[in-house]
């Protein structure tokens, strides 16, 4: 694939990498310190957490999470010793069992040599660890999969003689926070798997156990990387570093025939047993149904009409997921699907091929942008045919839905028409709430 | 008299250098009054030596803590105010992250419009998206690239352009940019000079924003329009109206939801005021100094005095003495009831202030008129002085002067690390505040917010009703905060939640050397 043109971004659907401080705050007991100028955390919080879903923030996140709030004086002198008197304080006065230092755009550009003033606390014995994530180098996606290497490769750390476990999965998903879903996500995966009789580290989240789960990343038997491209550099850098092997799902399971066979999938590599396996499949299906069926009341004779076509603006993980399941299980038919996340180049090809057939028949028409003046000029051009449009989108899509007298469910970042807490749109109880979310939106005015 | 605001310099100076402001110190109002000595330092008796030019002499002792959280930038802030003008579009040149509060601003410019009876929209603003070899090779043709874009996706009036700390670092010339675009457009453009590392306080970026305006957009050659009043304002809901349509005068509001039109046409309005001096007094002072538009010479309109001052100071400025005296007696008359009623319910509450500075001295004395006891507040940061300068404007005398003392007023840039031992020296049955990042740990402490988004709700004599209405509900909320306090924790160290002084670090930063080992158990 050719190199992508350089666009300007009006209404940016993703924040920069000092985003990834959202990273370190979804790990219990982790504490982000920002090396850099004044507000740049605090502009991340907004596109990040506040801004999608209104998720908020609990431990070091929000306008609790240490900074250095760089001024000119860091600028023409260096901001070793103030980032130094920042990491000192932070030691005492944050409750946290692991530090990630992230360095932004001026430390960067003034050439701060920040791994010497850790350097002392890390012999000292200080869980401290560094991520050069300045935000001209990659957008909060890319900061994420730096600041999970450098946990790994500075907190982990070097193992000999680990006894792996054959049950243990380390779990890679979406980003946390970015993803607006993640945290019902991981409960909804991790139950799915428990079940079949793995244990999982989640590493995020009120699932996690926190640090001493990121220790045991060694003991894992694989790594599960449920998702398109995000965290395949993760599970490569492991597989180097503990020869530990991975399984790529490229598509986030919705609905019960892509969760079963996710779940199939997942046992057959792990080569366990399957019996529990199949008997909660059994369990789950016959509850999925049960209410599958009531919806196809609605669904059969409703008569005030619902939309029949569908667009979509997101990532790439609830892109293809959420696509998958409207063309191959609800029938909606695909008009056009915009991945702005900016997924690196050299996997588009790939991704793009996971749209070649959503359905049996049905064939997607992706693009990736990420201007979002370009998206909505984009979704503008769509023909939907008569019926009332469907956008899954967010809420810079507000005015385009508008302007297609569109019902726009928002699903990704920025989301500020919607509270979510514990919600899921993925495996089997996800893939109801998602129905219900999409048909309350259709029927609603 | 000395003109003291320049605008045929490219930018204006840092609110630290200007006007001597601070962002930590912790002590009782008066003495920061006394600290302040405003008369002396006022630009418009040219300052006290170094107050206006290096600063050196005259500053106000700071306490310096080694600890900082993260807040807004002075980028940040020229966004919200630059980005929110309905006609004209802002190319932030800069990496993707510096555009990443923008969607605040924007459900702030949607419901901005709203109040204003305007569809609502999304804000337009562009980001040059720079990269790491931008860094390296400069980045001035991609901002002529986004203005042209902007130009043609959007057909602005204007355009603005601001810096962020990478430009900055690397040397990027906006205003040869801006003037170049602006040949070949054939509209203004305005270069801010932004970046979040310039000024040790955001609101440095409501000063640049506005020179911008002055200097690009302001129309030079006014035509004076008797009945137009400006209002430096953010989206807030038009009260301003209901008072000043009875002296015969329109309201025009800048910056944010104005159109280009509505900020050109301030030089031509008869005079200026504000719901705040922190944001509105640069602009004021400008239009005064530059264009003869006169600012009004009085306290903020909060509470019966303040309000009061301030009507007479407008009516006497437009001639409407009788009218405003009419207006006043009949305000009084008709909002003196529910006032009562409020005062009896509010009775023995305690209130806590956490907001912008001249905001905050105004929702003090809104409590205080309803009868809230406020012993503690939290300005964002503390102007000794204010371009306006006059003795009228000196917002926390007047405080001070009309209500009394607060015995804990603290200056600190929301560092919610130093809320547990601020609350604790004082009782808050509730936290009024604005800016992000403090209520929720308030929260967490049992203690519910009022999250004021509209700034003009305490505004005027409506104003004390709409506060105290909205108190009663918040304090119902108290239930939520228990639930909270009984079940959730801070992210602070034991150690650190013991302290009692949340300025102990500054004034004995040997502490954090003697306690090391312990802190790492």
């Amino acid at each position: 694939m050719a190199k992508k043109p350089h666009t300007t971004i009006t209404h940016p659907h993703y924040a920069c990498s000092i985003g990834a401080a959202y990273t370190v705050s979804a790990i219990p007991g982790a504490i982000p310190i920002i090396n850099c100028g004044p507000g740049c955390v605090d502009q991340q919080y907004f596109t990040m957490s506040f801004c999608n879903g209104f998720q908020g923030s609990v431990g070091a996140g929000g306008g609790d999470i240490p900074g250095t709030n760089s001024g000119e004086n860091e600028i023409v002198f260096g901001g070793a010793k103030k980032l130094d008197g920042v990491i000192k304080s932070a030691l005492k006065i944050m409750k946290g069992e692991l530090f990630v230092v992230l360095s932004g755009c001026s430390p960067q550009l003034v050439g701060d040599d920040v791994a010497s003033v850790i350097k002392p606390y890390r012999e000292q014995g200080y869980p401290i660890v560094h991520a050069e994530v300045p935000g001209f180098k990659g957008n909060n996606l890319w900061g994420h999969e730096e600041v999970v290497l450098a946990i790994i490769d500075q907190f982990v750390g070097e193992t000999k003689g680990v006894h792996r476990r054959r049950k243990l999965i380390n779990l890679w998903m979406g980003a946390p926070y970015f993803n607006t879903f993640w945290r019902g996500d991981i409960i909804e995966i991790k139950r799915i798997l428990e079940a079949a009789g793995f244990e999982v580290n989640v590493f995020f989240g009120s699932e996690s156990a926190g640090v001493d789960e990121w220790k045991s990343i060694p003991k894992a038997a694989f790594n599960l990387v449920l998702s398109p491209w995000l965290n395949l550099r993760v599970a490569k850098h492991l597989e180097e570093k503990y020869d530990q092997p991975y399984l790529h799902i490229p598509v986030l399971p919705v609905g019960e025939e892509a969760t079963t066979a996710f779940l199939r999938q997942v046992v057959e590599f792990a080569g366990i047993d399957n019996t529990k396996a199949e008997k909660f499949i059994e369990k789950e299906s016959k509850r999925y149904y049960y209410f599958f069926d009531h919806f196809a009341d609605f669904f059969a004779e409703y008569w005030f009409g619902f939309p029949s076509q569908f667009a979509i603006v997101g990532d790439a993980a609830y892109n293809i997921a959420l696509s998958k399941f409207l063309a191959d299980q609800i029938g909606l038919i695909p008009v056009g699907q915009i991945i702005s996340d900016n997924t690196p180049v050299k996997y588009r090809e790939e991704v793009a091929a996971l749209y070649d057939e959503l359905s049996e028949g049905v064939y997607g028409n992706v693009e990736f942008i990420e201007d979002g003046y370009l998206i909505e000029h984009k979704i503008s051009e769509y023909d939907f045919g008569s019926s009332t449009p469907l956008i899954l989108g967010s809420s810079w899509e507000q005015d385009v839905a508008k302007e297609k007298n569109a019902v726009l469910v928002e699903v990704g970042t920025i989301a500020t028409e919607e509270v979510v807490l514990n919600r899921t749109y993925i495996g089997y109880t996800g893939a109801l709430q998602f129905i219900e979310k999409v048909y309350s939106a259709a029927v609603s005015g | 008299m000395a003109k003291n605001i320049q605008l045929d310099l490219e930018t204006v100076e840092n609110r630290e250098m200007r006007l001597g402001s601070i962002i930590s110190w912790d002590g009782k109002a008066s003495e920061l009054v006394e600290l302040s000595r405003y008369e002396e330092r006022a630009l418009r008796h040219k300052g006290c030596p170094g107050a206006g030019k290096n600063g050196e002499g005259c500053r106000l002792c700071e306490l310096n803590m080694p600890f900082n959280q993260q807040s807004m930038c002075a980028n940040s802030i020229a966004a919200c105010q630059a980005g929110n003008i309905r006609d004209c579009v802002l190319i932030q040149h800069s990496p993707v992250g510096c555009t990443a509060r923008n969607p605040e601003f924007n459900l702030a410019f949607r419901n901005g419009l709203e109040r204003r009876g305007i569809e609502p929209r999304n804000i337009n603003i562009m980001t040059t998206n720079l990269l790491e070899n931008d860094m390296v090779f400069g980045a001035s043709e991609k901002l002529k690239k986004a203005a042209r874009e902007a130009f043609e996706r959007y057909n602005p009036k204007a355009i603005f352009f601001s810096m962020s700390c990478s430009t900055a670092i690397i040397g990027e010339d906006l205003s040869s940019i801006a003037s170049e675009m602006e040949d070949e457009l054939g509209i203004p453009v305005a270069p801010m000079q932004c970046e979040g590392f310039r000024s040790k306080h955001w609101s440095t970026g409501f000063d640049i924003s506005q020179h911008a305006v002055l200097r690009h957009i302001v129309n030079k050659h006014p035509k004076k329009q008797p009945d137009l009043i400006n209002i430096v304002a953010l989206w807030g809901t038009d009260y301003f109206t209901d008072m000043l349509k009875p002296l015969g005068l329109r309201v025009n509001y800048i910056m944010d939801i104005a159109s280009f039109d509505e900020l050109a046409q301030t030089s031509e309005a008869a005079c200026t005021s504000t719901f705040c001096h922190t944001l509105g007094s640069y602009f004021a002072t400008a239009l005064e100094e530059v264009y003869g538009v006169p600012q009004v010479r009085a306290p903020q309109p909060y509470g019966f005095a303040g309000t009061d001052a301030w009507l007479r100071a407008i009516a006497k400025q437009v001639g409407k003495e009788k009218e405003a005296e009419e207006f006043i007696a009949a305000e009084h008359e008709r909002v003196k009831p529910k006032i009562e009623e409020l005062r009896e319910k509010l009775k023995g509450v305690n209130g806590f202030v956490l907001t912008g500075s001249s905001y905050a001295h105004g929702l003090i004395s809104v409590l205080r008129d309803l009868g809230v006891t406020v012993d503690g507040s939290v300005v964002f940061h503390h102007d000794p002085v204010y371009d306006g300068g006059y003795e009228e404007q000196n917002t926390l005398k007047t405080l001070v002067d009309n209500y009394g003392d607060i015995l804990h007023f603290t200056v600190g840039k929301c560092q919610p690390f130093q809320l547990p031992a601020l609350l604790s020296r004082v009782k808050a049955d509730f936290i009024i505040i604005r800016h992000n990042g403090l209520a929720p740990n308030a929260a967490r402490m049992g203690i519910p917010s009022f999250a004021i988004g509209d700034e003009h709700f305490p505004v005027g004599y409506d104003g004390l009703i709409r506060v105290g209405e909205a108190v009663l509900e918040v304090l119902a909320r108290k239930k939520m905060n228990q639930v909270l306090r009984r079940h959730v924790e801070l992210p602070y160290s034991d150690w650190w939640l013991s302290q009692k002084d949340p300025f102990i670090l500054a004034k004995h930063p040997e502490i954090l050397d003697e306690e090391a080992e312990e802190g790492q158990e």
